[in-house]
C-alpha cells in the first residue's frame, strides 16, 4: 500500500539537518511534518563515490591482467570487462541504496521505503494495530556494537509478548543522534495513538 | 591456615626455575635426534628410533591446530551472533518466565538504574 502525499491546505514543515553514519559517511536527514498525526523522516545516504570504483575496477583489471599473462588467452580481459559492467549494474540495482524513509500515520500504521541508485524502490507496510513500540536496540553487527531503531510488533498469542523485530535504516546505519531525533518524534506519535486507542 | 593468593613465594621461586632448567634441558635433549649424524649415535648403539621426519613433523601437528582453532572459534562466534532483526537481541526464555513467576516481596528485587541524557 502506497500512502499519497497530501496535495494544497496547510504547507508541509521541513527540516533538513546533516547527521554522520556509523563509518563517518555524511547523512542528510530529512524531516517532514505533515500533520500532528503524520511525520515522515528521509535519511539520504553518501553518494557511491569515484575512489571506491576505480579502485574496484583497476584490482579487478589488474586481477584479470595477472590471469591473463599466466595462461595468455584474451577472454579473460574482456571476460573481465564485462563482469565490471555487469558488476557495476547489479550494484547499483540490487545493492547500493539512496534514500531511505519512514512514514509514520497515527490512525494507519509504518511505511518504510528504500530507494535504489538504480531508481528501482522497494517498500513495506506495517498497520498500527501489529506495532507495540519503536525502539532504539543495540547489537553486534560486523565485529562492531551499534545502536539501531527497530519497530517491536505485537504477539497475537501472548498480550505481552514481542513476536518480530523489524530494523529501519538498515543500510544507512545512523549514529545515535541521529536516531534519537527518529525516537522522539515517533514516541509522539505512538503515545497520541495510545492515548486514543485506550479511549474510544 | 595457609591463605591462597598469587603472591610470589620462595617455594615458588624454587618450584619455577626447576620447571625452568628441565624444560631447557629437555629441549636439547630433543635437539639430539636431529642434529647428530646417524652414524654417531649408532656407534653409541642407539640404534632402533623414528625416521628424522618425525623430529620436525610431529610437532608441526599440534601447532597447526591451534591456529586452526583460532579461525575457527573467531567463526563459531561470528555464525552464533545474532542478527539484527532476531527476537534474541530483545528477549529470550529466561525474559519469557519472568511474566509467570509471582512475586512475594512488594517491590522487586532488581535495581534499575535511569541514564537520562
Amino acid at each position: 500500500m502506497r500512502c499519497g502525499r497530501p496535495s494544497g491546505g496547510k504547507p508541509v514543515m521541513e527540516d533538513e539537518q546533516s547527521f554522520s553514519d556509523i563509518s563517518g559517511g555524511r547523512l542528510a536527514l530529512q524531516r517532514r511534518y505533515y500533520s500532528p498525526s503524520c511525520r515522515e523522516f528521509c535519511l539520504s545516504c553518501p553518494r557511491l563515490s569515484l575512489r571506491s570504483l576505480t579502485a574496484v575496477t583497476c584490482t579487478v583489471w589488474l586481477a584479470a591482467y595477472g590471469l591473463f599473462s599466466l595462461c595468455e588467452n584474451s577472454m579473460i580481459l574482456s571476460a573481465a570487462i564485462f563482469i565490471t559492467l555487469l558488476g557495476l549494474l547489479g550494484y547499483l540495482h540490487f545493492v547500493k541504496i539512496d534514500q531511505e524513509t519512514l512514514l509514520i500515520i497515527d490512525s494507519l500504521g509504518i511505511q518504510m521505503t528504500s530507494s535504489y541508485a538504480s531508481g528501482k524502490e522497494s517498500t513495506t507496510f506495517i498497520e498500527m494495530g501489529k506495532v507495540k513500540d519503536i525502539v532504539i536496540n543495540e547489537a553486534i553487527y560486523m565485529q562492531k556494537v551499534i545502536y539501531y531503531l527497530c519497530i517491536l510488533l505485537k504477539d497475537p498469542v501472548e498480550p505481552h509478548g514481542i513476536s518480530q523485530v523489524v530494523p529501519v535504516f538498515q543500510s544507512a546505519k545512523p549514529r545515535l543522534d541521529c536516531l534519537i531525533e527518529v525516537y522522539r518524534s515517533c514516541q509522539e506519535i505512538l503515545a497520541q495513538q495510545k492515548a486514543t486507542s485506550t479511549n474510544p | 591456615m595457609v591463605e591462597n593468593s598469587p603472591l610470589p613465594l620462595p617455594e615458588r621461586a624454587i618450584y619455577d626455575f626447576v620447571l625452568f632448567l628441565s624444560s631447557q634441558f629437555g629441549f636439547k635433549l630433543y635437539l639430539v635426534r636431529p642434529f647428530i649424524p646417524e652414524s654417531w649415535l649408532n656407534s653409541l648403539g642407539l640404534t632402533y628410533w623414528p625416521q628424522k621426519y618425525w623430529t620436525v613433523a610431529l610437532p608441526v601437528y599440534p601447532l597447526i591446530t591451534i591456529v586452526i582453532s583460532c579461525v575457527l572459534l573467531f567463526g563459531i562466534n561470528t555464525m552464533s551472533t545474532s542478527s539484527r532483526n532476531s527476537i534474541h537481541t530483545v528477549t529470550d526464555n529466561c525474559a519469557k518466565n519472568q511474566l509467570q513467576k509471582k512475586y512475594q516481596e512488594a517491590t522487586p528485587a532488581l535495581k534499575i538504574t535511569l541514564f537520562v541524557k
